[in-house]
């Protein structure tokens, strides 16, 4: 079969040339952009003159910055690991039901992930609220003093990864469930004749079938949260942003609140190389461990 | 084909122009007044167009107060999509210049508007000024901070004057002692109730307490110079002190404190004028006790209360078109003209015409807390200052903390310094 | 020995399925109770103690939010941009997966890994310089400016490009040999069997868009323009404690999205699994 590879190059060329547009456009640019604006002194919008590595430099007595690494770096300890855990051991739950309830119960712990966060902010901001949140009467039963948990620095972190879990987790949960679902029935037939107890299948069959999976999620979470802004941000408001500050919230807050474009692509200039090495790490861990 | 294009041009140039002639000119108007004065602001913004209809129509919308405003402000402006009109505060004029963000309200405007300095008290007028001299602001008032307080429940626990107001006000021994005894009667959770959770606000409270020290913040060029830093350490603590013994609410955000007042749960609140209208209004539905606003009692030396001031201005770029630029001064002139209305809402107007008259000095509470006029302090004028700038944030962020009995005052002013020389 | 351990697996089992439904519905209370509290007059919700269903249920606060806020123009605002977010990317995906799964052409590999790469990309980093290329093309407070960033999904194409390298050769073989074009082929072949796909995925990043916050944030300064997700935490009409009526805007928000998720549930479910599947 003769294939015409000049008429077919320039098909693909109309087929991919929208895609191509809008990517050079809006990923390809505006990175290369970025990198330039980082070595500028300028405003977000208008031009600016060349300073070179000042803004780099800056950043290592930049007390933000610090706060926001930190911040972003104990942001995803709290959550992704937890998050990934929480999600697995539900997952298993679900698993074993069957029918409507699992239906009903699986829809149960998706919803939250399909809600904008804005509605997520405001469910939970109503929910922990200091003076009448429902929340507020789990600390009476626990006989502790009630909290006003966004605006205490040392709550603050925990209570957005909490949220964070709790909204994200249904994810999780799903690819977990289609991982189980793909352990054939036969592997756990087998081993219900050695009469192992619950805990010993889940260790020796059931996790190192799922790892594939459960390294999946954990990448996944991994990224999306170095990156996150959304709810720090929401539920900072009228507290204390500076204390609160992630790496996004902090190029932001750089950026269109400072009027410092030059600053804020320094800081997402990092930030953009330590998802890409954090990203990289990863899979070569995984793929490590998974080897063992 | 021809001749039906022509048509269809010329009647839809006729249509057009028919329409401008009859066109509204509509101002966008940016506000941040979202407590009582909003209530107030917007059936003045409602009686407007009613008046106005056909010829200028306000399209309002009120942001949220502070950093999300003037952050949304800023990069409007930066992308050519600002309002027409806003509302501003009168400290922020130094950094809003230098930013880039106001449009000067020309001599020819003020004509237009029928107004000038002398309708302006001194202080007033040199709040709107920027730092090269030309005017940026048409100031609508002032709003100081004051002490509401609950008649019954301090009558009940005999801390009433015979006129009213309440006793304890001349020192600091002598206010702590009255709210001792406010909790001593076991009538209500807190004897004070201050906006603990954001530190935004109690910037205006401690900053008086400051200035009661005859203290300064900014002292030609730098910060907490002298003993200012020992000043503010004892402001924090005295704050701190009332927090950490029971007798102020902790932890309280804006709507919550004004909650626990309202509410009686609280015996007195310090919050701005602008809640005044709040309480009238409940007062007159009977929902609300008998109640009184006075100025800030005493703690150190001398009485001084923190004040700012709204004023209207133009974005930079915005309402350059003559007939638009007619329109926002007409609007800015109607709303002056209420300004005896806009004192209900619990702010003292800019206008003096307005302050000197019969009618505004018999309003109450107004007439009551009106003395303070006299020991009204204001930010230093500097781009660093003013609402949702650099200084108030690096303040806010200390404070929350110190206020609630987490941070030892003299550390917190450690790190504020810090910080600030650090901008 | 054989009969007690067999009940005492089913115990364990029993209360393991008990846990996980207590869990679940203990899991989803905040939404019950965001909605339930939406539906309580004001003074009510204020209430010192704990009442799971109202003592008077009222509507008041959905019809102020749907008369006196501008949730209509937000919702609007919403449906229109997520649909072209919707429509653009999988139209555009869908081409280019075509091409670079069936079709020869240069630097087809080296595409195709720029694409993968993207992922690593977090565009959050990107905000400054979409907002400076949006105000520079004047789209700031549009429709357009708000789409244009976020059709950056290099998931979609990649589902699609896998999905059609699955499609039996023969069938396309076949349409060459009947000297049907390209696009032909893609449009009356490879698409009609991924119809699923194409719904599955269609579906998924119309939620993703809808829910999006932080760029619609960032590219409207005028209320009227904003997307339901960003308006109802922006504009601040109520004065004083009004936690009902914004709950109620909450629900306004959310309502669409979930309505899609239970109505579509096992098509989302699907498209889930299948983009996560291309990360692994």
């Amino acid at each position: 079969m003769l294939r015409n590879h000049k008429k077919e190059s320039l098909v693909a060329l109309l087929l991919i040339s929208p895609f191509l547009a809008i990517y050079g456009l809006i990923f390809v640019y505006p990175t290369i952009d970025m990198f330039f604006l980082s070595f500028q002194k300028a405003p977000l919008i208008g031009d600016g003159k060349w300073i070179g590595i000042d803004n780099y430099t800056r950043l290592e007595r930049d007390r933000r910055f610090d706060t926001a690494m930190w911040n972003t770096a104990y942001f995803v300890a709290l959550s992704v690991v937890p998050g990934t855990l929480i999600a697995l051991f539900i997952s298993i739950g679900v698993y074993r039901l069957s029918g409507r309830i699992q239906s009903l119960v699986l829809a149960l712990f998706f919803l939250p992930y399909i809600l904008p966060v804005s509605v997520v902010y405001r469910i939970w901001d109503w929910t922990l609220n200091f003076q009448f949140g429902i929340g507020m009467y789990l600390f009476d039963w626990l006989a502790m003093d009630r909290i006003p948990i966004f605006k205490v620095t040392g709550w603050f972190m925990p209570a957005v990864a909490f949220v964070t879990i709790w909204w994200t987790a249904g994810f999780s949960i799903l690819l977990f469930l289609a991982g189980l679902r793909a352990i054939p029935a036969e592997i756990y037939e087998a081993s219900a004749l050695d009469n192992s107890s619950r805990w010993q299948t889940f260790r020796r069959i059931t996790w190192p079938l799922l790892w594939p999976v459960t390294a999946l999620v954990l990448t996944i979470q991994l990224i999306l949260q170095l990156k996150i802004f959304d709810q720090v941000y929401l539920f900072s408001v009228g507290g204390r942003p500076n204390d609160n500050l992630v790496m996004v919230y902090y190029i932001f807050q750089r950026a269109f609140v400072n009027n410092d474009g030059g600053r804020a692509a320094a800081i997402a200039v990092v930030l953009f190389i330590i998802v890409v090495v954090v990203s990289v790490l990863n899979f070569q861990l995984l793929k490590f461990a998974e080897r063992k | 084909m021809k001749s039906f294009k022509k048509f269809s041009i010329t009647s839809a140039l006729l249509l057009g122009l028919s329409t401008a002639a009859y066109a509204e000119e509509k101002v966008v108007w940016w506000d941040f007044l979202g407590g009582g004065d909003g209530v107030r602001m917007k059936q003045l913004i409602s009686e407007f167009n009613t008046a106005n209809a056909g010829e200028v129509s306000i399209d309002a919308t009120t942001l949220e107060w502070g950093v999300p405003f003037y952050t949304k402000v800023q990069t409007s402006v930066a992308v050519g999509e600002a309002p027409d009109i806003m509302t501003y505060h009168a400290s922020r004029i130094p950094l809003a210049v230098e930013q880039n963000v106001l449009d000067e309200i020309t001599p020819a405007d003020w004509d237009a508007m029928g107004l000038s300095s002398n309708d302006f008290a001194e202080q007033i007028w040199d709040g709107v000024t920027g730092p090269d001299g030309k005017i940026y602001g048409v100031p609508l008032d002032t709003h100081p901070i004051v002490l509401y307080y609950n008649k019954d429940v301090l009558e009940a626990a005999g801390q009433l004057n015979p006129d009213g107001t309440p006793k304890g006000m001349g020192s600091r021994e002598e206010f702590t002692n009255m709210l001792k005894a406010i909790a001593d009667s076991g009538s209500v959770k807190f004897p004070l109730g201050s906006v603990t959770a954001d530190g935004n606000f109690m910037f205006r409270t401690i900053y008086s307490l400051v200035g009661q020290q005859n203290g300064e913040l900014m002292t030609d060029g730098e910060f907490l110079a002298g003993d200012n830093a020992e000043k503010l350490t004892n402001a924090l603590s005295v704050l701190q002190e009332w927090t950490t013994s029971g007798l102020q609410s902790t932890y309280t955000d804006y709507p919550a404190t004004v909650a626990l007042f309202t509410s009686g749960e609280a015996a007195m609140m310090i919050n701005g004028v602008w809640e005044v209208p709040t309480m009238t209004d409940l007062h007159a539905g009977g929902k609300l006790f008998e109640w009184g606003a006075v100025e800030l009692p005493v703690i150190f030396d001398k009485p001084a209360t923190y004040s700012d001031s709204h004023v209207f201005a133009i974005p930079k770029g915005s309402a350059t078109d003559p007939a638009k630029r007619a329109a926002v001064l007409k609007v800015m002139a109607g709303i002056l003209n209420e300004s005896l209305f806009w004192a209900t809402a619990g702010h003292i107007p800019a206008n003096n015409s307005v302050t000197n008259s019969a009618e505004y000095k018999s309003m109450e509470p107004n007439a009551t807390y009106s003395t303070l006029t006299a020991n009204m302090i204001y930010d230093p004028k500097t781009p660093l200052a003013g609402v949702a700038g650099p200084i108030f944030d690096v303040m806010s962020t200390h404070f929350v903390p110190t206020l609630n009995g987490e941070l030892d005052p003299a550390e917190a002013v450690a790190y504020i310094k810090e910080d600030l020389n650090d901008m | 020995m054989y009969f007690f351990n067999a009940q005492k697996v089913n115990l364990i089992a029993g209360a393991i399925t008990i846990l996980t439904v207590l869990i679940a519905i203990i899991w989803a209370f905040p939404i019950y109770w965001g909605i339930v509290s939406s539906l309580k007059p004001e003074d009510e919700v204020v209430r010192p103690y704990i009442e799971l269903w109202p003592d008077t249920l009222t509507f008041q606060h959905y019809w102020f939010a749907l008369t006196e806020t501008q949730i209509g123009r937000w919702y609007w605002n919403s449906i229109v941009t997520s649909l072209g977010v919707t429509v653009l990317t999988v139209a555009t995906s869908m081409f280019a997966g075509y091409a670079i799964s069936q079709l020869n052409f240069p630097f087809r590999r080296a595409l195709y890994w720029l694409i993968l790469a993207s992922f690593m990309v977090p565009t959050q980093v990107l905000i400054i310089n979409h907002f400076v290329l949006v105000a520079d093309m004047g789209l700031i407070n549009t429709w357009a400016g708000i789409i244009l960033p976020q059709l950056i999904s290099p998931v979609v194409i990649i589902v699609y490009k896998q999905f059609f390298d699955q499609v039996p050769k023969d069938f396309r073989e076949a349409a060459v040999m009947d000297n049907a074009s390209e696009l032909r082929i893609l449009f009356k072949v490879y698409i009609p069997m991924n119809w699923g796909v194409t719904t599955a995925l269609s579906i998924v990043t119309f939620i993703w868009a809808w829910n999006s916050f932080l760029w619609p944030f960032l590219a409207v300064t005028k209320t009227e323009m904003m997307t339901i997700t960003v308006g109802i935490t922006q504009v601040n009409d109520a004065f004083g404690v009004y936690y009902a009526r914004q709950l109620s805007a909450a629900v306004l928000a959310g309502f669409p999205v979930a309505l899609a998720y239970l109505l579509f549930q096992r098509r989302v479910t699907e498209a889930i699994t299948l983009s996560a599947g291309i990360k692994g």
